[in-house]
């Protein structure tokens, strides 16, 4: 049978679709793909409510389910696994109503709602790596910034994701310093231009081409991020003595400046002593 | 087989791990392998050495003569690239020295120069123009397997509906122009076609099982032909 170009795309699209016969889904539109499968919007007819549904390879089943059991605030709920009449897996979540981490950058957030943001993904990637799993394909495109400000990690990988150039760490092996690495390239992503050199200098540690060079583990690196916005000192960075002054200043403002009124009731009462 | 809940068995080993493993391609495997990738071979040397049509054919034919001959298929492994990409590659050095060997015969005026045709103002690549014509010919076949499965069961008019409506040339007919054509609810023309495209992704896949070095390939396949 000679196909014609069109009538190809055609197929190529048609027989891609999952069939949802037998199960309570409707499919609506396709929202997005990516390495580890497609995503589409899709209505729940038994509770009427629209879904998010995601379509994996078969062999990725058990990773689904793996996902399903992260229960926690910036991961996105699983309402269902299961199995399409065509072999393939899906699972159904949340459809989160939001906007990418790549988009909400360019709404110019404040330096302290971008660290916020990235200490959620932080605390995620933590949760996900206690429980022996990672992401393997961290970037701004999976991370979404829900209406309310929630933040939620996507698109938890399994073996066949190989991550996304610009974050993806040149481990031969990808392990949970890798995602430390994407978490890293995250940081330096979200920050605006004129970044403390603190921030740059975690966002580096984080990216060593030496894994073991890296934060040993998320709540390390998140751990520094609080350094910094407490006015503490960063472990990755050896700062010069100015800055450790002025940091000091800035943190102990208050004391500084009763000190200073001290001195100055001191020195007039010394003053008028004198005269 | 496809029935609701259940999975497709799968009813072809793979041929090609069979011969990368030492076993040898056998004739079944060997025709399925040209089956597939006669057409993409030949429309990528037309394309990529500009050769007439009956030339093109020639060096088609040569090409899995001389790779039988040569053990070619075992040489295989799928720890480097794909075999499709394996194969391409192997057209392409093939062509390409008896290209060179045809061009030196020109110099010595022993033959005459062939016309270029009408395939040199294709904007693709050869590479691109092997790929698509592997995809056109991946989905024929398979389009022949379902149609072959339908009159076998029994489901003509589930074919038909599909033919209809998926093979369509041009505006595609609304789904209640279906039911009227054949007298069957709307809702039959949506589950004959999800049927249709069950059973036509099963056959695509049982088509790549017997070109791909196994499970892993096979899936890596999968990946690049649905995304």
């Amino acid at each position: 049978m000679d196909l014609s170009d069109s009538v190809l795309d055609h197929l190529r699209h048609a027989a891609a679709l999952p069939d949802l016969t037998g199960t309570r889904y409707e499919l609506e539109s396709e929202i997005g793909r990516g390495g580890m499968g497609v995503v589409y919007a899709a209505r729940d007819r038994q509770l009427d409510r629209r879904v998010a549904l995601k379509i994996l390879d078969s062999a990725l089943a058990g990773e689904a389910q793996l996902i399903a059991r992260l229960e926690h605030p910036a991961v996105v709920p699983i309402y269902e696994t299961g199995m399409l009449p065509d072999g393939r897996a899906f699972y159904t979540m949340k459809l989160v109503a939001g906007a990418g981490l790549d988009q909400y950058v360019a709404g110019a957030p404040s330096l302290g709602e971008c660290l916020r943001v990235i200490r959620r993904i932080g605390e995620a990637l933590a949760f996900a790596h206690a429980r022996g799993l990672i992401h393997r394909d961290l970037k701004p495109q999976n991370v979404m910034v829900g209406e309310f400000g929630e933040v939620y990690v996507m698109d938890w990988g399994v073996e066949a994701v190989a991550g996304t150039p610009a974050f993806r760490a040149p481990d031969a092996r990808l392990d949970q310093r890798s995602d430390i690495y994407a978490l890293g390239a995250l940081l330096r992503f979200v920050l605006p231009p004129s970044t403390p050199p603190a921030l740059e200098a975690i966002a580096a540690k984080a990216m060593r081409a030496d894994p073991t060079g890296r934060y040993a583990d998320a709540p390390a690196l998140l751990a520094d991020i609080e350094r910094f916005q407490e006015g503490f000192a960063v472990e990755a960075w050896s700062e010069p003595l100015w800055h450790r002054l002025r940091r000091f200043a800035s943190r102990n403002a208050v004391l500084l400046w009763l000190l200073a009124a001290y001195a100055s009731v001191k020195f007039l009462l010394f003053f008028l002593r004198n005269i | 087989m496809g029935g609701p809940g259940g999975q497709f068995p799968s009813t072809q080993l793979s041929l090609l791990e069979a011969a990368t493993a030492g076993a040898g391609l056998s004739n079944e495997a060997l025709e399925h392998v040209s089956e597939l990738y006669w057409k993409p071979v030949y429309r990528f040397i037309r394309v990529r050495f500009r050769k007439g049509n009956e030339d093109a054919k020639d060096l088609t034919q040569s090409f899995f003569a001389t790779a039988l001959q040569r053990d070619f298929f075992a040489r295989f492994d799928p720890a480097k690239a794909s075999f499709r990409t394996y194969l391409r590659m192997a057209v392409e050095r093939f062509a390409a020295s008896q290209h060179a060997a045809a061009n030196r015969q020109k110099r010595g005026g022993d033959v005459e120069f062939a016309p270029i045709e009408e395939q040199a103002v294709i904007a693709e690549s050869p590479e691109q123009v092997f790929e698509r014509e592997w995809h056109r010919q991946l989905f024929g076949l398979s389009l022949d397997d379902l149609r072959i499965h339908c009159e076998a069961c029994g489901k003509h008019l589930q074919f038909d509906v599909f033919a209809a409506y998926d093979l369509a040339a041009g505006d595609r007919p609304s789904y209640a122009d279906l039911a009227a054509r054949h007298g069957i609810a709307e809702t039959s023309v949506t589950n004959y076609l999800a049927w249709a495209r069950r059973m036509l992704r099963h056959f695509v896949t049982e088509r790549l099982r017997g070109v791909t070095a196994g499970e892993r390939d096979l899936r890596d396949e999968m990946r690049r032909l649905w995304t």
